[in-house]
């Protein structure tokens, strides 16, 4: 005998842990300061490579010039502007990230309590059922 | 008009029932677009230029993952523009990696726009783009819309000027990289269409998010109107010399093209039909859901009659609430264990004056047992809200029969259900 609500929790449990729930199981195995800032470092990784590939991007446009002048370069004055670039594309991407990825977090929490909560109210079913 | 909602309830059926098939058939049919697209407008490199390696990549796309086709279609540019130029895919290559890094990172749902707006700008109804995107995605989708003009300023650019780098000095590489490098950051063009495709995103999602009546049919009116204002302001601004009669007619097209997309995006929601298996001690389940529309509910209001005395409301007026509350109604009135029943709870009284929830068991001819839920999708995620009140039921006395409430949820870990000893 079918037991349609039963069958609906389960459908929706089961709909939720194939799609959301298993990203969101891994995302709240870690405590939220360890998530995000995993998350950050990742970003900033990216973010010093893309770094990198503008500089190259530059350099290649630049070329020309670079070779041209390459004996009256200042180093030391193109380094700090690349530096502060850095610094600020770095700042800014890691914010950027801290406020999505906290976001997530928070998203997940509240969705594997939800899942937790139905998990609760389904055990509460089947207990019922057995007492019957 | 009951000739288009009949036609939108065969539609709706048709496409429940077959699926499994119309799903990879149109994959099939987005991949082998895109490409074909991809080869008319570069087709640089003769060999990937055949029709038979686009059936081919597009029938493998058809069985792999949607971002499969962003990534056969940028291997498909990359190999048109190498054999054009190594500058040319270096700098492509570098644009590329620059919006993976640094923005594809997030993965945002709708990484596939980016693959669309091109597409449908050389089908020459760009504006559909912006407009689709506003109704069924989120402000951050007009990055996503952002990267893809990118990329079609980048195809049209190197198909327009195509013959003038194959004419530069061979030992040119710098000035074909400056080239194109210029060509691409002083593309003004490019410029006030992701400034005017933003603000149209932004226009229409405000809008077609406001409660009143007829929402999303003004947010595509304004959000043309928005497009067409900006990209005429960019021309006066910058001479950017867009043709104006082209801009009119593509607004027109793409409006309507908007709003035939309203109609059965409003009410179907094709994309989240899922297919779960589960099984308990009785049965193996087999279920196929397919969401419903997600009209937002009227008003409800719950009054309890408590002994304690006097009569409370709460009002919950959310989509999400509703099947939370029509299986704690159920609940509640079966409950039969006196410490978890609330004192006063058969004198609840729900009244809303929309459709009352309801739940039916069916097959549907195929051997799988098809539940036909509550008004809402079937989603568990909106099925109990985050974010949004839940209405507080029950006398006090403690925790209510399977009621989750968010804040007394803590217990770490799921628990399964304890599994009956058979007899």
């Amino acid at each position: 005998m079918l037991n349609e609500k039963k069958v609906i929790m389960m459908t929706k449990m089961a709909s939720y842990e194939g799609t959301e729930g298993k990203k969101d199981s891994g995302v709240v195995k870690y405590y939220r300061g360890d998530f995000i800032g995993l998350q950050i470092i990742k970003s900033v990784i990216y973010a010093t490579i893309a770094m990198l590939i503008g500089a190259v991007m530059y350099i290649l446009y630049q070329f020309e010039d670079i070779m041209a002048n390459i004996n009256k370069l200042n180093l030391v004055t193109m380094g700090k502007r690349f530096l502060f670039i850095f610094a600020v594309v770095l700042v800014v991407y890691a914010v950027i990230s801290y406020a999505i990825y906290s976001y997530r977090y928070s998203r997940a929490r509240r969705k594997q309590k939800i899942y937790a909560a139905y998990l609760k109210q389904l055990g509460a079913l089947y207990e019922r059922d057995a007492k019957k | 008009m009951s000739n288009l909602l009949a036609i939108r309830e065969k539609i709706k059926s048709f496409y429940a029932a077959f699926e499994i098939y119309i799903t990879p058939a149109l994959k099939f049919i987005t991949a082998f677009v895109t490409l074909l697209l991809i080869n008319k407008n570069l087709g640089f490199m003769g060999k990937i230029g055949s029709t038979a390696i686009v059936l081919i990549v597009a029938l493998m796309c058809s069985f792999l993952p949607l971002n499969f086709i962003i990534l056969f279609a940028t291997v498909f540019i990359m190999a048109h523009m190498y054999k054009l130029s190594l500058e040319i895919a270096v700098f492509t290559l570098c644009l590329f990696l620059l919006l993976y890094l640094l923005y594809f990172r997030f993965s945002p749902k709708d990484t596939f726009v980016v693959v669309l707006t091109p597409v449908c700008f050389l089908l020459k109804i760009p504006y559909v783009v912006p407009l689709s995107m506003g109704l069924i995605g989120t402000p951050a989708s007009m990055i996503s819309v952002g990267c893809g003009v990118i990329v079609y300023y980048l195809i049209r650019f190197v198909h327009v000027n195509a013959s003038a780098i194959t004419q530069m000095d061979p030992d040119g590489s710098v000035v074909r990289f400056r080239y194109i490098v210029d060509g691409m950051l002083g593309n003004k063009a490019m410029l006030m269409t992701i400034v005017a495709f933003a603000a149209t995103i932004t226009v229409v999602y405000v809008i077609r998010r406001l409660a009143v009546d007829h929402a999303w049919t003004i947010a595509i009116i304004s959000g043309s109107l928005v497009n067409v204002v900006v990209l005429l302001a960019g021309d006066l601004l910058y001479d950017t010399r867009i043709a104006l009669l082209g801009t009119f007619a593509g607004a027109i097209v793409s409006a309507a093209i908007a709003v035939v997309l309203m109609f059965f995006v409003f009410n179907v929601d094709y994309s989240r039909t899922e297919k779960v298996q589960f099984e308990d001690d009785d049965y193996y389940y087999y279920v196929k859901a397919v969401p419903k529309n997600t009209v937002a509910p009227k008003d409800r209001s719950v009054k309890r009659i408590n002994a304690q005395g006097g009569a409370e409301e709460n009002r919950t007026a959310n989509t999400g609430t509703r099947t939370a509350d029509a299986v704690r109604n159920r609940t509640m009135a079966r409950t039969t264990n006196g410490t978890t029943r609330p004192a006063g709870a058969v004198n609840n009284r729900v009244t809303e004056s929309g459709v009352r929830p309801r739940a039916s068991a069916g097959s549907d001819g195929q051997g799988n047992v098809r539940i036909a839920g509550t008004p809402g999708t079937n989603r568990m995620t909106s099925g109990v809200p985050g974010g949004n009140r839940m209405a507080n039921v029950g006398s006090g006395n403690g925790r209510t029969a399977g009621i989750p409430r968010e804040n007394s949820m803590g217990r770490s870990g799921a628990q399964y259900p304890p599994r009956r000893n058979p007899e």
